[in-house]
């Protein structure tokens, strides 16, 4: 410790220049790892929020709900020891029919058809949906619709009026529309002869029967189906472990130069009878020391951007993704350290003594 | 008097292709308290090598090195090296201060890696003695040539070890600095009853010195 921080208070600039770095890269990870997780939970928030334990979908509709059809008949067949509940999903365009400009106004949306069921999001369990009444996600409330507002959808005269705002209930990055489910029929099949028609069954504990017609997911297997989802988690996930593996050769090799540079004074306190342990040691300390003040600073950054940015990108804190990514860094760093021990176990005390 | 490092029948034959090389002829020596001897010799003749073989920095190819009456050569790398830090002092050519330390802090090292406690008084007597307490503070980029070679004397002295090795404590120093750091070795030596080896090709030191020796070809002999 006293030399490693001696030595790091003694040659402070170009310490400063390594931390720099480390602080880039740390925050670049931290950010896309917060950016990443955002977008992922947009995805998924309304689908989390169920709890479901399995989300029972046709098999013709080869993963997609929307274009499964399930009837009472099917509801009926699915015998499970827990709860299980009717969801309609189809997305709509939605518009503001207050606006100046109409076009302006559209956002895409998915409406949720549902019964008095546990697919309530639980902020408005007290609120009852029925005719026109709708709770929709907050990110409504963001683009200014207030409770008592209505508002059109394309392709249909009906108007709906916002009874309430539910918190994190997103699917595939655009907000929901909750309304009971046989509005959502209407609004899917129109007013003549409307089916009754619902497009997933879901299910808090475990089902016993299936007919052969019906698929069952759990969540995790039912967002990865979701299009888009995995490849971009797959895109996210490995640039953030590349960035960490590349921040530990950055670091290891600037740590390696600067002891190569040091051989003939680690050679003379070896002569003294320094241990290796030591002088090994006091290289991993500072290791560590360079990365911890890199990436406490990359994390204030992080927070700070997430605090001034987070209304306009998908940006969300998730300190168990930050705790594995610190420990990936320290352990990553720890290897590209191991060089430079290495290279201090080679050097022969001989060379001190000249010849 | 006390014998405080030995060399018995100690040999060093190196390896150069197929050619064995005898660096070092079989060599008997003895260093008492309170000397201060020096060894001389053309550059190549075995100096650095009778030196590391006496610092436990490397082993003899025959016989033993004893300090204080002990085994040393024959130990552990690990053994050998805590030994190096508590019982030698090195004063070496090329200044043995670690660039980033100030001179107060050289001394200091020893304890932090020996997780003792840190000897202020001895630290303020020993840089009185040798005049360097106004450079306590300074980092070795900032002293001369020969403050430096004096913060490294207080450095080899400061753990109290039983011998000293110097390897050319004199060279870069003009005349009247090196008379100075060598007279200060001397009396160093006698007043704390210490054995110290220097090595050196400057035959202007050798009036300080208690005995001399010469080496040349590997083959070491007193000169009288």
């Amino acid at each position: 410790m006293f030399l490693a921080t001696k030595e790091l208070k003694y040659t402070k600039a170009k310490f400063a220049l390594i931390i720099a770095v480390i602080v880039l890269v740390s925050y670049l990870v931290y950010f896309l790892t917060s950016l990443a997780y955002g977008l992922a939970s947009s995805y998924t928030n309304a689908v989390e929020k169920w709890e479901a334990d399995e989300i029972i979908i046709t098999v013709e509709s080869n993963d997609s709900m929307m274009m499964s059809y399930l009837s009472q008949a099917d509801f009926d067949d699915v015998n499970t020891d827990g709860s299980k509940a009717k969801l309609g999903l189809f997305p709509a365009v939605i518009n503001n029919p207050l606006s100046t400009n109409l076009l302006d106004s559209r956002i895409d949306v998915y409406f949720f058809g549902i019964e008095d069921s546990f697919l309530m999001p639980n902020e408005v369990k007290n609120l009852t949906l029925s005719g026109n009444k709708v709770v929709v996600d907050e990110e409504l409330q963001k683009e200014g619709y207030k409770i008592g507002d209505s508002f059109g959808v394309t392709g249909s005269d009906a108007t709906y009026e916002i009874i309430g705002f539910s918190s994190k209930t997103t699917y595939q990055t655009a907000p929901v529309v909750y309304m009971s489910l046989s509005t959502w029929q209407e609004y899917r099949y129109g007013t003549n002869n409307t089916p009754d028609l619902f497009s997933g069954i879901i299910v808090q504990g475990s089902t016993s029967s299936l007919p052969t017609k019906l698929l069952t997911y759990t969540t995790e297997d039912y967002i990865a189906t979701l299009p888009g989802y995995s490849a971009q988690v797959l895109t996210f996930s490995t640039m953030i472990v590349f960035l960490i593996i590349i921040v530990a050769f950055v670091l290891g090799i600037f740590i390696y130069v600067l002891t190569i540079q040091k051989t003939s004074m680690f050679g003379v306190m070896k002569a003294q009878g320094i241990s290796n342990g030591y002088i090994a040691g006091s290289v991993i300390v500072q290791t560590f020391i360079l990365v911890l003040i890199g990436i406490i600073i990359g994390l204030i950054l992080t927070i700070i951007t997430g605090i001034f940015l987070g209304d306009v990108i998908p940006f969300a804190i998730n300190y168990l993704f930050y705790i594995v990514i610190t420990a990936a860094f320290f352990l990553f760093a720890l290897f590209g350290a191991m060089f430079s021990v290495r290279a201090v176990l080679k050097i022969d005390p001989l060379r001190a003594i000249g010849g | 008097m006390k014998v405080l490092i030995e060399m018995n029948n100690v040999s060093k034959d190196f390896l150069q292709g197929d050619n064995v090389i005898n660096a070092l002829k079989t060599t008997n020596f003895k260093a008492y308290e309170g000397e201060l001897i020096a060894i001389v010799g053309p550059s190549g003749s075995g100096k650095s090598t009778f030196l590391t073989i006496l610092g436990g920095l490397q082993k003899p190819t025959t016989g033993k090195v004893l300090l204080n009456g002990e085994p040393f050569s024959e130990l552990e790398i690990k053994e050998k090296s805590k030994i190096r830090l508590e019982k030698i002092g090195f004063i070496l050519q090329a200044s043995n201060l670690i660039p980033f330390l100030t001179v107060r802090e050289q001394m200091v090292l020893y304890n932090k890696i020996n997780k003792s406690k840190v000897q202020n008084e001895w630290i303020d007597d020993l840089f009185n003695k040798l005049g360097i307490d106004k450079l306590a503070n300074k980092y070795p980029n900032e002293l001369s040539g020969g403050e430096r070679q004096r913060v490294a004397i207080a450095k080899a002295l400061y753990h109290q070890p039983n011998v000293i090795f110097a390897d050319e404590p004199t060279a870069s120093l003009d005349t009247k600095k090196a008379y100075d750091v060598v007279k200060l070795l001397a009396k160093e030596t006698k007043e704390q009853n210490k054995a110290t080896i220097m090595v050196t090709h400057d035959e202007r030191m050798l009036e300080f010195c208690d005995r001399v020796y010469v080496i040349v070809d590997g083959i070491l002999s007193e000169r009288k």
